[in-house]
């Protein structure tokens, strides 16, 4: 009985986590290269050339990934009840030895936020880059160019907070979640901890 | 020019008239900026506000062809307030000279000049003559006080062009007027100088010379000659137009200015008589009295041992044309269009765009049996047969083309407008087939010879018995290679016998038979030298056994900080840098201002060859070693090459007067000239279209409603001429890509024409389509109390290249046949048009 | 080794284009078929192949007919070059020793971003979208040479040389400031103008894009800052309150 599995993540989604994950590896080393003309990180792609070639076309999968995610993500972050608010009150009792939090959904409050925000900074992200990197006709090009390259670079300071946070969670904070994003299965128990609603929802 | 480029920067007052330095010579600019910065004053005069204009200091507006009347002005203002330079007018200039008192001027004789012979359209110059004393020396008044006096009668000439009559003339403003006027006359002072700077906005008038005539006047007047920083100066329209006018580029000269001789001149002895000038005045140089010596020696030069003594040196092989006949450009293309020639080598030029009128000149290139056109890219000229509203079907001219080198593919020297001569030297090898000029004349010379050494034909000595040492000759007798070092030597000439001064005992040996000759001071009329050009005579030397191309010399010493330079290159005469330069010194020889030294009288100069002192003369080249006039028995006069020694207020020499007078363009916009009602237009000019017939191609029309505007051309600086270099290159067509017409803001609202719109300009004998620029850089004129707009269109472009018509075509298919009564220099610069949206 | 410059004197310029065409055959540019538009200036504007041009300004004047006036303009080698600050790729623009923008098109992987952060609209960019421009031309100056545009300029409107001796000359004839002495660290293409350089069309106080120095100065460091920041917090969180335990969730 202790070890009986349900599954949290289907293939899919799994595939495409991991898609959009490494789209922006891609995209960040490059991004760093870039930003501060990183010699080693330019070797790895060759030449600045050939890492323009790949942060724009990771900029496609990762602007594909994460419109993928809509639809596994969006309504449920969308849907924000006062356990979720209860669960940022405690903040998700990350700050103490033991707290009591709210009943969860498939993914927490934090979770749900943290969908949010990728969704929002990925799209301003995708946007601006696909500017610079399209040139689209408009008029007074050098003003819409300037906001595209400040949009991009404050997304990308937002991500760089974000995301170190996200895998930390993903894995060393939370044993045992790492592998939904592997197997797409956690265990009963585990998920009646954390993710009580969704498991009583699953009919368990 | 009377002086050189680099002289603009020693002036006070530049006065740029008929000219657009910054456009069509802008290192010119360079001279005249730093002029500027030294406090000098740019005036331009002109009708269209130039990139030259943009630079100056005052700038008026003027309508074109006026410029007699805005010069009579500037006379008239500098006697009336006593502005002249009185000890150079009384000692340099014939302003004391007492004319005979039958003179009379256009004022009291209907708008001409006694002597005036409607039927033939030429004046009897009797009454213009100048009275001599009993030795055969001008009667002078050295006061300027006797009514006949040349000061007298000048200042009666010109009273009539009051500051109100200029201006209703020329539509300048009068204070515009006074302003000019003022600033220019303010170098009548010793201690200050003015130059003037032309070109063919002064030249291309039917009153081109008394343009330049007029300023001249007003030059010796202010005492502006022979001084640094004076001068008047022709800005030539090509690198090398002054060293292919030295070189006997047109019809009525020989090279080194020797008049061409008509039939009637039958022998050598008839010819120096006739046309060497004679002085009984003791104190004139006359150096024109050397004729006799030129002429033999240029014999000499061409025919060499077959010149004797007893076949004349050969004179009987000189070609002759007929007494009267002009053979001008006009009268040409004229001919050929009534179908007189049957061959035509148009070499080096673009008549097909360049002519005035130039579409009667595409019409009689029909007429030719053949043509060579010799040039680096094909043009408008050499596809004639191919042309606008040409059916190639019907025209029966071969038209053979002729590659030639660019400048950079062939040596030689170039002569700019300064007279300096610079040795230039082949970079590249000629590309494909192309040759330079002199290779392509010596393969024609020697199958012409060979013609004749067949056929015989009716005068074969002129060309059998021409020297041609131009280089080795193979086993046929042609010179394979030719030596331009060789002409060069030619034209400089050589002692054919060793040459002694008897003057002296025991005689001093001058020349090695075999050298190059010294200069021409040392040729002989006996046929013991010979000189490709007497004025070149000094151009490549032997000195000390050395052979000297002083053509190539790049020394950089300077004079007095006057950028004479005259160790780089070399300028005709004998390296004068100045000419006239005695005028710059006061009667002992001391320069008028010390700080502007040209040349100056020291009584103890050392010689550094003998380290012996001996009065002469420092700085430039002078005029002759003559000491100073105030010297009884040796002193000269300044301008030697005249005949009395003395600058020409007067001068009786041309065609249409004494005295400059304003006459209107053969086209104008009012119905008489305000200037005397009687005589609209220049009396002695040849008419090509009259009442009484004429081609319909040379049609004029003015004071026509159809034509109301007044219309100029002009050159820019992307292109060079028609444009035959300037329209293959790239570069500049992106720069300037197609024919404009610049029109007031003023006259485009009249006619609904925006900037940028296509329009079509026209004259009573072509017409072409232009992008209209609507600028202020043109005004309407206010013009005997009318509006008179005028408008200016380049002439650089053409319809052969670009090769899509894009450019347009040339602007001198509006242009009138008319020439200048002394030049027959066509008159493009003034003539009216209609503009109408396209 | 001094910082070099051009010293520009429209006072000077007789709008002859000497230098536009002198430059395009040093650096081997070729032509773009143009159209006349109804003015002199042509091309209108800078092209990947045009590095320099004249404008021509025509206004009215108060004692004279027209005022027409030509400046000569081209990149500024700005001391504080937006372009360079902005560019992402390393070794497409650069300051050469005599303190030339210098670009090489080889690095440049044609983002086009250095236009918008030029304070003078200077970059241009080729068929291959590589940037093109004035470089003062750094082959020639580095080998002691004048640029092509200065060795042609027949009036003395466009000078070459040292930096501060350029501006040591100017203020003895009478400048007291050159346009570009200070703005932007100092530009390295002076102009010695009479009037207020709005009249010769070019802006009074010229300055990077705000966005790009706010870029330049907070967000770049932050990417790094927030990265640390958020790595380090993780780790503390870790050693600190450590990992959520299965017993301890509720
Ligand atoms: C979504 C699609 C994206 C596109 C189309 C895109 C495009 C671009 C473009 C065109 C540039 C200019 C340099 C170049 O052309 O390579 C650029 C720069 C940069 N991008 Fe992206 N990018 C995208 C996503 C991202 C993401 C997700 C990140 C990081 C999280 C990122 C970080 C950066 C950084 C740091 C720079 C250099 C900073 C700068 O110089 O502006 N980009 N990107
Ligand atoms: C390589 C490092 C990463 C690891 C180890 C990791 C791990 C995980 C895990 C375990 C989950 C499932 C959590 C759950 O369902 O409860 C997850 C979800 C998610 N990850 Fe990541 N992830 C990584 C990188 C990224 C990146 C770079 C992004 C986007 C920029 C991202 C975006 C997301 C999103 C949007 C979700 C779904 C919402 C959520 O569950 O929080 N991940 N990740
Ligand atoms: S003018 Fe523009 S392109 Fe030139 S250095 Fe300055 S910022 Fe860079
Ligand atoms: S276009 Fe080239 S030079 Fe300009 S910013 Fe981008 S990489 Fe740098
Ligand atoms: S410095 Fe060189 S590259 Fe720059 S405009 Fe002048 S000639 Fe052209
Ligand atoms: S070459 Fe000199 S004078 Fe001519 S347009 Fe250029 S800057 Fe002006």
């Amino acid at each position: 009985m202790g070890n009986q599995m349900i599954k949290k993540a289907n293939a899919f989604e799994i595939l495409n986590h991991w898609l959009l994950a490494g789209s922006f590896l891609i995209l960040t080393l490059s991004g760093f290269g870039f930003l501060f003309h990183l010699q080693q990180v330019v070797a790895i792609f060759g030449s600045a050339n050939t890492m323009k070639i790949w942060h724009n076309y990771a900029g496609i999968v990762f602007s594909i990934s994460l419109f993928l995610t809509i639809f596994n993500y969006l309504p449920v972050s969308l849907k924000f009840g006062s356990d979720d608010m209860g669960w940022i009150m405690k903040a998700g009792g990350y700050f103490a030895k033991k707290a009591a939090i709210p009943p969860q959904d498939v993914i927490n409050a934090g979770q749900k936020l943290y969908y949010l925000f990728i969704l929002f900074a990925g799209i301003a992200i995708a946007a601006s880059g696909f500017f610079i990197w399209l040139r689209p006709q408009v008029d007074d090009i050098r003003k819409w160019i300037l906001l595209s390259h400040l949009v991009h670079n404050i997304a990308f300071d937002l991500f760089m907070i974000a995301v170190p946070l996200h895998i930390y969670l993903g894995t060393l904070a939370n044993p045992g979640t790492f592998r939904i994003m592997v197997y797409g299965t956690v265990p009963l128990e585990w998920a009646k901890k954390r993710h009580a609603k969704w498991v009583q929802k699953m009919g368990y | 020019m009377t002086n050189h480029w680099i002289d603009f920067k020693n002036a006070d007052v530049i006065l740029v008239m008929g000219a657009n330095p910054a456009e069509n010579h802008p290192i010119s600019m360079k001279w005249i900026m730093k002029a500027r910065e030294k406090g000098a004053k740019l005036i331009v005069v002109d009708p269209r506000f130039t990139r030259t204009a943009a630079k100056a200091d005052i700038y008026a507006q003027m309508r074109s062809g006026t410029d007699i009347a805005f010069l009579g002005g500037m006379i008239n203002y500098i006697l009336k307030n006593n502005l002249y330079f009185r000890e150079y007018v009384v000692n340099y200039t014939n302003a004391t000279f007492l004319v005979t008192p039958d003179f009379k001027g256009p004022g009291e004789f209907n708008g001409v000049f006694s002597g005036y012979d409607e039927k033939t359209r030429k004046y009897d110059k009797k009454t213009w003559s100048i009275q001599m004393d009993d030795k055969g020396v001008p009667k002078k008044d050295p006061m300027l006080k006797d009514p006949n006096s040349v000061f007298q009668l000048l200042k009666k000439h010109y009273s009539r062009y009051t500051l109100d009559k200029v201006s209703s003339i020329t539509g300048t403003p009068k204070e515009k007027l006074i302003e000019v006027y003022k600033t220019y006359a303010s170098t009548g002072k010793p201690n200050r100088a003015g130059t003037e700077l032309y070109a063919m906005g002064w030249t291309q008038h039917t009153v081109g010379t008394q343009n330049i005539r007029a300023m001249s006047i007003i030059q010796l007047l202010l005492g502006n000659m022979g001084m640094a920083g004076g001068g008047i100066n022709a800005l030539r329209g090509a690198s090398n137009v002054q060293g292919s006018t030295d070189h006997g580029l047109l019809f009525h000269i020989l090279p080194g200015y020797l008049p061409v001789p008509s039939a009637a001149v039958v022998d050598l002895k008839t010819y120096i008589e006739k046309f060497t000038p004679k002085t009984k005045d003791p104190k004139s140089v006359n150096w024109g009295g050397n004729r006799p010596k030129y002429i033999t020696s240029y014999l000499k030069a061409i025919y060499g041992d077959k010149a004797t003594k007893e076949n004349d040196f050969g004179y009987s092989y000189l070609p002759k044309i007929d007494e009267g006949m002009n053979c001008s450009w006009l009268m040409l293309f004229d001919q050929m269009f009534k179908g007189k020639f049957e061959g035509f080598f148009v070499w080096g030029q673009n008549p097909a765009c360049s002519s005035g009128n130039a579409g009667k000149v595409r019409k009689a290139l029909s007429k030719l049996k053949w043509m060579v056109n010799v040039t680096l890219f094909d043009d408008e000229t050499g596809s004639f047969w191919k042309g606008p509203d040409t059916d190639p079907k019907e025209i029966q001219t071969e038209v053979f083309q002729l590659p030639v080198t660019t400048i950079v593919e062939k040596e030689g020297s170039i002569t700019n407008s300064g007279r300096l001569a610079q040795w230039r030297y082949r970079t590249i090898e000629p590309i494909g087939e192309s040759k330079p000029d002199s290779e392509i004349m010596n393969e024609l010379y020697f199958r012409i010879k060979r013609l004749y050494q067949k056929q015989g034909g009716k005068f074969p000595e002129p060309i059998l018995n021409l020297t041609w040492d131009y280089g080795k000759k193979g086993a046929d007798g042609k010179i394979k290679k030719l030596d331009i070092h060789s002409v060069a030597k030619e034209i400089n000439g050589y002692y054919l016998e060793d040459l002694f001064d008897k003057k002296v005992t025991p005689p001093k040996q001058l020349g090695k038979k075999g050298d190059l000759c010294t200069n021409f001071v040392t040729l002989q009329a006996d046929g013991t030298t010979s000189c490709g050009n007497w004025i070149y005579s000094g151009s490549y030397t032997q000195a000390d056994g050395r052979v000297v191309n002083m053509m190539a010399r790049r020394g950089k010493k300077d004079i007095g900080g006057l950028g004479l330079y005259p160790e780089w290159g070399w300028a005709w005469p004998l390296n004068r840098r100045i000419i006239y330069n005695r005028a710059s010194v006061d009667l002992n020889g001391n320069p008028w201002d010390p700080k502007r030294a040209v040349i100056k009288w020291n009584p103890n100069k050392l010689d550094p060859k003998t380290k012996k002192t001996a009065p002469g003369w420092d700085g430039d080249v002078p005029d002759g070693p003559a000491p100073p006039l105030a010297d009884e028995k040796a002193g000269k006069y300044p301008f030697i090459m005249r005949p009395d020694g003395m600058g020409a207020i007067f001068g009786p020499g041309l065609a249409d007067g004494p005295f400059p007078e304003h006459y209107e363009p053969l086209e104008c916009p009012l119905s008489e000239n305000p200037m005397s009602k009687k005589q609209r237009i220049n009396p002695t000019i040849k008419l090509f279209y009259t009442k009484e017939g004429g081609l319909p191609e040379d049609i004029f029309l003015s004071g026509d409603t159809r034509y109301p505007y007044v219309a100029t051309t002009y050159r820019v600086t992307e292109h060079w001429q028609t444009g035959v270099l300037t329209r293959h290159e790239p570069w500049q067509m992106e720069m300037m890509p197609q024919q404009f017409v610049e029109i007031s803001k003023e006259l485009a609202a009249e006619k609904g024409i925006k900037n940028g719109d296509k329009v079509t300009v026209s004259s009573a004998r072509g017409k072409v389509w232009a992008i209209a620029w609507v600028t202020d850089r043109f005004k309407p004129f206010k013009v005997m109390n009318t509006t008179v707009h005028q408008i200016g269109l380049p002439w650089c472009f053409g319809w052969q290249h670009p090769e899509d018509g894009s450019g347009g075509d040339s602007s001198n298919l509006l242009t009138p046949t008319i020439g200048d009564a002394n030049t027959m220099i066509p008159e493009s610069k003034a003539f009216m048009v209609n503009v109408e949206r396209a | 080794m001094a910082r070099k410059a051009l010293l520009i004197s429209p006072e000077l310029c007789i709008g002859c284009r000497g230098c536009q065409t002198a430059c395009k055959a040093w650096n081997q540019l070729p032509a773009t078929k143009t159209a006349n538009k109804g003015s002199a200036e042509n091309p209108p504007d800078l092209t990947p192949n045009l590095y320099n041009k004249i404008r021509y300004v025509e206004m009215p004047s108060e004692t004279n007919t027209v005022r027409w006036l030509f400046v000569s303009q081209r990149c500024m080698h700005c001391d504080d070059a937006g372009c360079i600050k902005i560019c992402p790729a390393p070794g497409a623009l650069f300051k050469t020793k005599e303190g030339a923008t210098a670009f090489n098109k080889d690095n440049c992987i044609g983002c086009k971003l250095c236009v918008a952060a030029c304070p003078f609209n200077v970059p241009r960019y080729d068929e291959k979208e590589k940037i093109s421009k004035c470089n003062l031309c750094s082959d020639r100056i580095a080998d002691g040479l004048a640029p092509a545009c200065a060795k042609t300029c027949p009036t003395g409107a466009i000078r070459y040389g040292d930096r501060d001796e350029i501006i040591g000359k100017t203020q003895k004839a009478g400048y007291q400031k050159l346009y570009g002495q200070m703005d932007l660290g100092g530009l390295g293409v002076l102009y010695a103008f009479k009037d207020s350089p709005k009249i010769y069309g070019m802006d009074e106080h010229p300055q990077i894009p705000e966005t790009v120095v706010f870029w330049h100065k907070v967000l770049k460091p932050l990417a790094y800052l927030g990265l640390g920041g958020a790595v380090a917090a993780s780790l503390l969180h870790y050693i600190a309150i450590g990992p959520k335990k299965d017993e301890e969730v509720k």
